[in-house]
């Protein structure tokens, strides 16, 4: 009775102070508006930049809605002769059945006026007549288009080139080919494909070397062997010490050791997930039961039994739950450890946006944005059934 | 009267820290009987029990199971005896996330190859076993369940099913029922009093209620600050052996 009674009762307290008539409200906000105040100046903060440099990012968002992803290669056909510097003629072509190409002359020195006559090509069609010199370097000489019977005639000077064997090319745009992947396009899902290996390496690195060390990061295993402490403070530190470290630093300094390239990205990515992982592993053995361990070692079960049966089931799961965690991490950001040369889609992408290719840079930002949605929902998905 | 199955000679445990759990303790089991062993919470019902199949390593004293010296088994000797030493937990210790089916095996592995648990390899007939020794514990449909899917008197019938793969001659059991409800108190207890008389299975239970150790007990123990101050029948605990175990202010709690 007593008990209920005092509960009834409320403890006499001190009148708390009115909010507005404490000073040390107004100190709060005089403090608060100095720190954002200081901040907004130090950051440099110029909210009109976002309306002034609009016009620069326009192109870009333009290019978002237009990515290029597919392009249609122009249908040529084409004939070639050859032309020879120096006197001596060339031995005279075979007559091929389609488009023919005829020089006048067939040889002489470099400035020449040459005459090419062509006929059997598509009519009305426009055409380009290239130079190709010994080593099949290029240069386009003239242009036409083709008359009602597939025939042109255009004259040109023969150009400086090195070598005494040329070849003249004409080539004729007869249609629109097929609607193909563009180059683009090619290069975006290779360097994609480079970066999800690049994750996985990466990830995989992290767990071999990761598992083993948590047992030794593990408080409950260690407690019990001498020298245990010293041995769970060291891998204790050395994982939170690696941790801190960003991994993009830690990829500039790979490349500086091993290269630019996927690989150093790899053991950025690596060295980061061995201490990020061990130290998510080691809580996850220190969470273990002890129950089902002394259970089944009652039963007479060996060491090897024991972990089996009582450890395994228990670790295990959320293992493999961190594992994909990581591994999510890990494929986002291997997206960008190409800025710094560590290999994967962030180089090229880095390339686009430098050389204002913004169509391009659109087709590699969408491929980011794909691809690691979809990562991120299989992942997802793979970790809800297994926790 | 035969070789007892369990002789128990001037046990003490001190623990590192310096508590002494046991201290000269010895007593004598035979074959069939239902031991209850009772005391305060921290008189070292525990630790006796974990003593006996070593989970906890003796300090000083014999502990002898079926002629066959305990305390200073071989780790090979020292399997061989646990296996026949089933014993039952007061939080169950089932692997929670292993199906009910597994946890039963996993009573047998100290009669496996070791490289078999690599595999996860059981012999079918032992899981046959297995699952008769469900049936018997009346929980024959939770197999395939989760063991952390069951109630907490379903998972020490789990508990006892798994100490029947172990064929044991002892079945030690540290307060089986301590987590459980009344009449599931009284369900679990009576699945281990016919594993005690049908099987002839001999127990050595600790129980926290005198009114649960006289029902089920042939023979009760009591401990107090790690020593035994009574053994002896049921009916011979009157009000003055009971102050003497619990302390002159205990009041005997009746359980349904
Ligand atoms: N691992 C340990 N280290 C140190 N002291 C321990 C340890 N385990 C138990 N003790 C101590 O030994 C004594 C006996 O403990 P024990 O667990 O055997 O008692 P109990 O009778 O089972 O008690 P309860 O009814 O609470 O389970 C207690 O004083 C306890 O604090
Ligand atoms: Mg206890």
């Amino acid at each position: 009775m007593a008990l209920e009674e005092a509960n009834l009762r409320p403890a006499p307290r001190a009148r708390p102070a009115v909010w507005y008539r404490s000073w040390r409200f107004y100190a709060g906000c005089a403090v608060v508006l100095l720190v954002y105040g200081y901040g907004w100046r130090i950051t440099q903060i110029h909210l009109a930049e976002l309306w002034r440099g609009a016009r620069l990012i326009e192109p870009f968002v333009v290019a978002l809605s237009s990515p290029d992803i597919l392009t249609r290669e122009p249908r040529t056909e084409g004939a070639s002769a050859p032309f020879y510097y120096g006197g001596q003629a060339p031995p005279a072509p075979p007559t091929p059945s389609g488009p023919r190409l005829v020089l006048s002359p067939r040889t002489g020195p470099i400035g020449t006026r040459i005459r090419a006559e062509g006929r059997g090509f598509a009519p009305g069609r426009p055409g380009v007549l290239w130079w190709e010199n010994q080593i099949g370097q290029r240069q386009q000489v003239a242009s036409f288009v083709t008359d009602s019977q597939g025939r042109f005639a255009v004259g040109f000077t023969a150009p400086p080139a090195q070598g005494t064997r040329n070849l003249v090319v004409a080539e004729v745009t007869t249609g629109a080919g097929p609607l193909r992947p563009s180059p683009t396009l090619v290069v975006v899902v290779d360097r994609m494909i480079e970066t999800i290996f690049l994750a996985l390496m990466g990830t995989t690195m992290g767990v071999l070397f990761a598992v083993p060390l948590s047992f030794l990061g593990a408080r409950n295993l260690t407690s019990h062997v001498p020298g245990g402490g010293v041995v769970y403070a060291l891998t204790r530190a050395c994982f939170n010490l690696t941790r801190s470290i960003e991994a993009l630093v830690l990829a500039i300094i790979f490349t500086v050791w091993v290269g630019l390239g996927p690989f150093a990205g790899v053991l950025a990515l690596g060295v980061h997930s061995i201490a990020a992982l061990g130290k998510l592993y080691s809580e996850a053995i220190e969470s273990i039961d002890r129950g089902p361990i002394e259970a089944i070692t009652a039963t007479g079960a060996s060491p090897l039994q024991v972990v089996r049966y009582a450890v395994v089931p228990q670790i295990v799961p959320q293992f493999i739950a961190f594992t994909i965690y990581r591994w999510d991490i890990n494929v986002r950001f291997s997206t960008v450890i190409g800025f710094v040369g560590g290999g994967g889609i962030g180089f090229v992408l880095q390339q686009y946006i430098n050389l204002l290719q913004w169509r391009q840079a659109a087709t590699a930002l969408w491929m980011i944005a794909i691809v690691v949605a979809l990562l991120d929902y299989a992942s997802a998905v793979v970790r809800e059934r297994i926790v | 009267m035969s070789e007892p199955v369990l002789r128990i000679e001037r046990l003490t445990k001190v623990y590192p820290d310096g508590t002494r759990a046991l201290s000269d303790v010895s007593f004598e089991v035979a074959r069939g009987e239902f031991v209850v062993i009772i005391g305060l919470s921290g008189s070292g019902k525990s630790t006796l029990l974990r003593c006996i199949n070593r989970l906890v390593e003796p300090t000083s004293g014999r502990i002898v199971f079926e002629g066959r010296d305990v305390t200073a088994a071989s780790r090979q000797e020292l399997r061989e005896i646990r296996r026949r030493i089933g014993m039952i937990f007061q939080q169950f210790n089932l692997v929670r996330r292993a199906s009910v089916l597994t946890n039963v095996l996993s009573g047998r592995l100290g009669y496996l190859p070791p490289s078999w648990a690599l595999a996860n390899y059981f012999p079918g007939p032992l899981v046959q076993q297995a699952l008769a020794n469900l049936e018997r514990v009346g929980i024959p449909e939770k197999a395939a369940a989760r063991a952390d899917t069951l109630s907490g008197g379903q998972q020490q019938r789990v508990g006892i099913a798994r100490a029947l793969m172990q064929e044991p001659r002892l079945i030690l059991a540290d307060e089986p029922v301590a987590s459980l409800d009344p009449a599931m108190s009284h369900s679990v207890l009576r699945y281990i009093e016919e594993l005690n008389r049908k099987d002839g299975i001999t127990v050595l239970c600790s129980l926290h209620f005198l009114s649960l150790a006289r029902r089920y007990g042939t023979r009760i123990l009591a401990l107090r600050a790690g020593e035994l101050v009574f053994d002896g029948l049921p009916r011979e605990i009157d009000e003055a052996r009971f102050r003497g175990i619990y302390g002159e202010e205990a009041v005997a709690v009746e359980i349904g």
